[in-house]
């Protein structure tokens, strides 16, 4: 105990210069008794995506991650980016962190709400915060999409070094962005705004150099380090080095239902769902890929081909770290948190932002992002998203995808590896898993614990449940059935406890009513209960009510939604070789019938 | 000696205008012609060429005067297609020259003048990829071409049918077999997308001719000749092409019963500018003149080049009623 007091007042100075008042407990342990922690995470990564959660993307170096680790099949995150960061980084609700929508999609009745600040308020602390106040060292590398403002960037939130792009999307070759009012991506390193960006910048790789870089330069001190690998990837645009657009030529001109198929069976064969698992029944207004024409297939193709080839690149470059810090003799002693930050993104993007003819942002597309040439793909000033058929893809078996409430736009990949992990090596656990276990979890592995002030004032709850004991193998969830976890993004609402999930999602995606789903029999959320179990939607509902009240939700008077119905056609249940007129095959009479015409 | 001499003169004569002929009878293609296209995929190239010489362009030798004059307006049409044949691509061709040609020159104070008109001989031209990109069988095979580096066999042979006259030595068609062997290179520099591509174009080839033992009661002999063209395409817009052409020839030394010329080395540089006006239609413009030609016994050629090519394939044309539609 008097260590501790010690430590908290060492680390009170440090406290002060980043702005917080924190009282932090630290536990002082010998170095091998800290390990070191890295995060990766993927951009938008999908949840199949990953060879070890059935993907046909090679992806070597993760696979080797879960195979010497655990796979996770029950981790969810926000349905969308910067939400979830924002949890990863505070164990906060988005509700009270400052993350209650994004900042892009901040809604009239949410402006200047506390909670809905658009980036991580001062009233939470940070895990790097923590992690620093208790001998780590901390590191960044990549996306932050948390704020751009002097106080809000990594250097301000507890990073000790950090290479950022501050925004959620950008050029993966240089500073280009999307619109005519926001052309250029903002960039910081070690707390300086960014003038220009290195040479031979391509996003992944110069991530990877940096945190390498930032591991080096201080690893002769013995302290321990949190390296916190935010990866661009693979968001759009699809941009990658042409020696890497080529390696699935062909492969996907199969389709996205054939493709869905043969991930679901992989997923089965691993263990990853259930025998007898449905695929969620494609999205409405998504073609049956075999009526499509062949140039129609490989163009839609190619933009898979792209996506494969930047998780691949992705997955190489965390090879490259990873086989650094066994050079240096760290990896046997790092954990590593791999998991994608939302459901895959099928929603098209770039369109929403360049918007129509005759805009400015219109206007800027045309000049700054030309190259719309297939064979251009991937090169700079290109932009190719893979669109919603590919997204529903890489949520195999889910439904819908990023933005969404349903599996597809919260259900992600999770790989844990590392000496806290005394689950057999290459098992997957069903545990009932949030982002936000990562800061308590964290915290422990680390001896630090949640501050009891911020600023001077008392922070918001950890809504995470730490899984220290569970990675132990001492227990198999670290929620019991009666723990529920509950979501609202762009005025969507969730909540699951148990098996059970309950539903609200505006229309065509949703019903604009309640549904309800038994996760355990219905993963891919086809078969809606609320009828048949008024009770439990009732149950569910008032869970929700909680929610609401214990993290101040203000649902949007305005959401991305308003149109979609208008926009998307009439919804109706999709039911392949519908009608059988556009997919009868030819008929071939038997061959002993078959006669010439008589004179 | 005197009658040696001008039969010398002579036949000094009858090459300077003779030995022109293969040059434009076999119609050089423009860049970028041997790119590949969808199986099944057929061309008609119009060629069209104005060439002017003060000298046999092929045999630039010391004692050959300088005054010879010839003058082609020659038109090449063809007809090409693309096959599949073992995953690789088969290129037919058949290349028709016609026009015109006139030349006038002084032997010992002798003004000799002649024309001629009407068909050259066709030229059959069987080509074969061997290194390079598969066939391209459908839609999504085009959409994915890319040369990269690409190696053809070609061979060509001109039929003797060709308008001839065996009282003048300028004639259109040969009167004799002729052909090349060659290997036409296509190596992608760079990207393949539109408006961005660069190739080096490499043909080097070798022509073959049998004698003309009929050529003025005379026997026409022409040894091998080693032909190289070089081309450095780079698109300047998605549509519009330029390109650096170089042509170099060697050897060819021709021979009239026994009387000698001398080996050709001739170095000719142009440029040519590419458009494609749709999907079906090309256009190019070119310009060639020879660069080694500063003593007075070097040929001096130049050339101005028009070609038009249509192509079309029944699967392009059903895509482009589909987009109308």
């Amino acid at each position: 105990m008097k260590s501790t007091h010690i430590l908290t007042a060492l680390s009170l100075p440090l406290c002060a210069t980043t702005g917080f008042s924190q009282a932090v407990e630290m536990k002082q342990e010998p170095k091998s008794q800290r390990p070191n922690i890295v995060i990766i995470l993927g951009d938008d990564l999908g949840y199949s995506d990953l060879g070890c959660f059935g993907g046909e993307i090679k992806t070597p170096n993760f696979d080797a991650l879960a195979k010497e680790g655990v796979r996770f099949n029950q981790f969810y995150t926000s349905a969308s980016s910067s939400p979830t960061r924002s949890m990863l980084l505070s164990g906060v609700d988005t509700h009270l962190n400052g993350m209650g929508n994004m900042s892009e999609m901040t809604a009239p009745n949410q402006m200047g709400v506390p909670g809905y600040e658009g980036y991580l308020n001062n009233r939470v602390t940070t895990l790097p915060q923590l992690l620093k106040d208790a001998g780590y060292h901390t590191y960044m590398a990549g996306k932050w999409h948390m704020g751009k403002q002097p106080d809000q960037i990594p250097a301000a939130r507890g990073f000790e070094r950090d290479f950022a792009l501050l925004d959620g999307a950008g050029s993966y070759w240089d500073m280009m962005n999307f619109s005519a009012n926001t052309p250029k991506s903002t960039f910081t390193e070690d707390g300086r705004y960014l003038k220009s960006l290195p040479k031979n910048y391509y996003a992944t790789k110069t991530y990877t150099d940096k945190m390498i870089g930032y591991i080096e330069a201080n690893r002769a001190d013995g302290k321990p380090f949190f390296a916190y690998m935010s990866h661009q990837a693979p968001h759009d645009p699809y941009h990658l080095p042409r020696e890497w657009r080529n390696r699935h030529v062909g492969e996907y001109d199969k389709g996205w239902d054939v493709v869905r198929q043969e991930r679901l069976q992989r997923q089965i064969e691993m263990g990853l769902v259930p025998k007898g698992t449905e695929l969620a029944e494609r999205m409405w207004f998504i073609p049956q890929a075999s009526l499509l024409a062949p140039a129609t297939k490989m163009i839609m193709g190619k933009k898979m081909e792209l996506y494969a080839g930047l998780v691949e690149n992705v997955d190489y470059h965390t090879g490259r770290l990873i086989d650094y810090l066994k050079k240096i003799g760290e990896y046997d002693n790092t954990i590593f948190i791999v998991f994608g930050d939302n459901g895959a993104e099928g929603t098209d993007l770039f369109a929403q932002i360049v918007g129509s003819a005759g805009t400015a942002n219109y206007l800027f597309a045309a000049i700054a992002w030309s190259q719309t040439h297939p064979n251009a793909w991937g090169d700079p000033q290109s932009y190719v998203g893979y669109g919603p058929m590919w997204a529903q893809v890489s949520m195999t078996p889910f439904s819908q995808y990023k933005g969404n409430l349903a599996e597809g736009g919260i259900h992600n990949c999770l790989i844990v590896k590392g000496p806290v992990v005394k689950r057999p090596a290459g098992s997957i656990n069903g545990g009932f898993m949030h982002v936000a276990d990562i800061m308590p979890t964290l915290l422990e592995v680390a001896g630090a614990s949640y501050p009891k002030t911020v600023n001077g004032q008392e922070p918001p709850p950890l809504i995470g449940k730490s899984w220290v004991k569970m990675l132990a193998g001492e227990e198999e969830s670290p929620r019991s059935g009666q723990d529920y976890m509950a979501w609202e993004i762009f005025g969507n609402r969730a909540v699951r406890q148990g098996d059970w999930k309950l539903i609200w999602q505006y229309k065509p995606f949703g019903t604009g009513d309640w549904q309800l789903f038994n996760l355990a029999t219905d993963l891919s959320e086809r078969h809606d209960l609320a009828t048949q179990q008024p009770e439990k939607v009732k149950s569910l509902v008032a869970l929700w009510d909680k929610y609401v009240q214990d993290n101040k939700v203000i649902l949007p008077d305005r959401v991305i939604w308003e149109q979609q119905e208008k926009r998307l056609p009439d919804r109706y249940p999709v039911v392949d070789g519908f009608p059988p007129l556009i997919s009868q095959k030819q008929f071939i009479p038997p061959a002993n019938m078959m006669a010439d015409p008589k004179p | 000696m005197n009658n040696k001499i001008k039969s010398l003169h002579l036949g000094i004569a009858i090459l300077a205008f003779t030995i022109i002929c293969p040059m434009f009878a076999s119609a050089q293609v423009p860049p970028r012609f041997y790119w590949k296209s969808l199986a099944g995929g057929q061309a008609v190239p119009v060629i069209f060429q104005s060439l002017n010489a003060n000298a046999n362009p092929l045999d630039p030798s010391s004692f050959i005067p300088s005054d010879a004059q010839v003058e082609a307006n020659v038109a090449t049409v063809g007809y090409a297609i693309m096959l599949p044949m073992f995953d690789r691509t088969l290129t037919l061709a058949i290349l028709e020259p016609m026009g015109r040609v006139s030349g006038t020159t002084t032997i010992a104070g002798k003004s000799y003048n002649e024309d001629a008109t009407g068909f050259g001989d066709p030229t059959l031209e069987v080509g074969y990829n061997l290194i390079g990109p598969k066939a391209i069988k459908n839609i999504p095979d085009m959409l994915r071409y890319e040369p990269k580096f690409s190696l053809d066999l070609i061979v060509d042979i001109a039929f003797p049918i060709g308008e001839y006259d065996n009282d003048q030595s300028l004639n259109l068609g040969q009167n004799r077999w002729y052909g090349r062997v060659g290997a036409p290179i296509v190596w992608q520099i760079g990207p393949w997308v539109p408006g961005r591509r660069t190739t080096l174009e490499l043909f080097p080839s070798v022509w073959f001719y049998s004698d003309n033992t009929d050529f003025v009661g005379q026997t026409l002999s022409t040894d091998p000749l080693f032909h190289l063209e070089a081309h450095l395409t780079r698109d300047i817009t998605e549509h519009f092409w330029a390109s650096f052409d170089t042509t170099w020839k060697a050897g060819g030394k021709a021979s009239l019963d026994g009387v000698e010329g001398s080996s050709l080395n001739t170095l000719a540089v142009g440029i040519t500018l590419g458009y494609q006006i749709n999907d079906n239609l090309s256009l190019t413009a070119g310009y060639m003149t020879t660069v080694n030609d500063s003593d007075p016994g070097d040929m001096q050629m130049d050339a101005f080049r028009i070609s038009f090519t249509y192509g079309w394939h029944p699967m392009v044309q059903g895509m482009n009623r589909l987009k109308s539609e």
